[in-house]
């Protein structure tokens, strides 16, 4: 400590030129503007590669740890990834993408199986949507691969519908190429066998055509699959084909449906209620009547006939 | 010693005086302005402690720089002049030179003497002109401006040291 203390007496010019000296500098920094401004310039530069420096030094050193989270993060991704490609499969599964493109007037309501009977005569299946979601009996039931019925009761939640696996079901169908009709039946037996009744024997058919709805009734617009053609028969009168029908629908295997709304159907409905009414029809024979018979004064008017006596004079 | 500071205070009154009324004035080739207030520095004799030539320099420059506009600059210069004067002093001293001894024409030598100033110009003009321009972009100018100076400025350290020694 004391030869610390000598070593301090002996050098304390240097000491004390170094402090003269900053005295000095600040004086100089202090007033005169272009050093001031020449070492604020510079010493913005030299803390900026300090700084610059460090954080390199810094940086590297972290790199372990970046790389660790790096890796938690790609780990993570790689298992969101997965998850939602195997969703993707998935939701291409049991989507009604596969569909063909629906009217405008109709629009989809996804749903679940909650329910459902296959071997039944009178087989049901429950799904989970009702009233409250806009369900109301009569409505088209899909799925990914084709028809599957119609709802034919609701509750505020839930919702029975009829598949095409009962035995008083009945679709309107044609024959996909083709303009001929008939009637898709089930015949109990087979979860995914159906029939076709009322196709007339001139008909081309042949194996392996493609059922679809005809979009007669306002239930299911025309186009949607329903089943492929697997034999031909004749019907018991032996006036028209029996068709059996593979259905596209895997009931076994049924979880996701869609319910087709048609906006439209309630006008539709009123429309043809109007038009079976006798009452009604009257009142618009009467009706149409006297438009016919003012139109015909109208043109009487506009139009007088010519003066007969005024011709032979 | 109280003489001798009086006579040192009255001899950096007259430098002054000359270095911020003429000299200041002076640019030589447009740049060339010697700085003779390092003559004070130049006169200490042998026997000054480090401590008092820092401290006469650092005095020395600030007053100069008071005067001058140069704040800090002549103050540095003449700082560092304090600094390596007295061993300067002592490199060219005979060696058995008393404690008293004071650095002129008649005890140094002409060459020795005009080696001793200008290396002290060389110092002070070096500090003064490179704190001035604070950058060596322009550094032949800087370079040319402290060895003119110096030069001129051991020129006319000369004449006054002629001039007085003639008078006694």
């Amino acid at each position: 400590m004391r030869a610390l203390f000598d070593l301090l007496i002996q050098s304390k010019h240097w000491f004390l030129f170094l402090l003269l000296e900053v005295f000095s500098l600040i004086f100089l920094f202090s007033y005169n503007g272009y050093q001031k401004s020449v070492y604020f310039t510079t010493a913005n530069d030299v803390v900026g590669t300090t700084y610059n420096v460090i954080s390199g030094i810094t940086s590297y050193l972290h790199l372990q740890e970046e790389n660790n989270q790096l890796e938690a993060t790609n780990e993570r991704l790689r298992k969101q990834v997965l998850a939602m490609r195997q969703q993707l499969v998935q939701l291409q599964q049991d989507s009604i993408k596969r569909l063909p493109d629906l009217p405008q007037e109709y629009d989809i309501i996804p749903a679940q199986v909650v329910n459902m009977t296959l071997h039944k005569a009178n087989n049901f299946i429950t799904i989970n949507k009702g009233e409250a979601d806009g369900i109301r009996p009569e409505m088209g039931v899909i799925c990914s691969q084709g028809v599957v019925g119609i709802v034919y009761m609701t509750s505020r939640h839930y919702s029975i519908v009829m598949p095409l696996l009962h035995v008083n079901s009945k679709v309107s169908c044609r024959l996909r190429n083709s303009e001929y009709f008939g009637s898709l039946i089930w015949k109990r037996g087979y979860a995914n066998i159906a029939y076709v009744t009322s196709i007339p024997r001139h008909a081309p058919v042949k194996k392996a055509d493609v059922v679809e709805t005809n979009g007669f009734s306002d239930i299911f617009p025309a186009g949607l699959p329903i089943g492929r053609v697997q034999g031909i028969g004749d019907s018991s009168d032996g006036m028209s084909y029996l068709l059996r029908v593979k259905l596209f629908a895997d009931f076994a295997t049924l979880r996701e449906v869609s319910i087709i709304t048609n906006y439209h159907s309630p006008e539709r409905r009123l429309l043809e209620q109007q038009a079976s009414d006798p009452a009604k029809q009257d009142s618009i024979l009467k009706a149409q009547e006297e438009q016919k018979i003012i139109v015909e004064e109208k043109l009487e008017v506009e139009n007088p006939q010519p003066d007969k006596t005024d011709t032979i004079r | 010693m109280s003489s001798l500071f009086l006579m040192r205070l009255c001899r950096l009154f007259v430098l002054l005086c000359v270095q911020v009324l003429i000299l200041n004035h002076v640019h030589l080739l447009g740049y060339l302005t010697p700085l003779i207030i390092g003559y004070m520095m130049v006169c200490f004799h042998r026997g000054t402690s480090r401590v008092s030539a820092l401290l006469w320099g650092f005095a020395i420059g600030l007053i100069f720089d008071m005067f001058s506009n140069t704040a800090g600059m002549a103050s540095a210069s003449c700082t560092l002049i304090g600094l390596i004067q007295p061993p300067l002093c002592d490199a060219f001293a005979p060696r058995d030179a008393a404690e008293d001894f004071t650095p002129s024409f008649q005890t140094l030598g002409f060459w020795s003497y005009i080696t001793y100033v200008f290396i002290i110009m060389l110092v002070l003009h070096g500090g003064f002109y490179l704190l001035d321009a604070f950058t060596l972009a322009n550094w032949p100018l800087t370079l040319a401006a402290i060895i003119g100076s110096s030069f001129m400025a051991t020129l006319l350290i000369m004449f006054i040291e002629l001039l007085v020694r003639s008078r006694k």
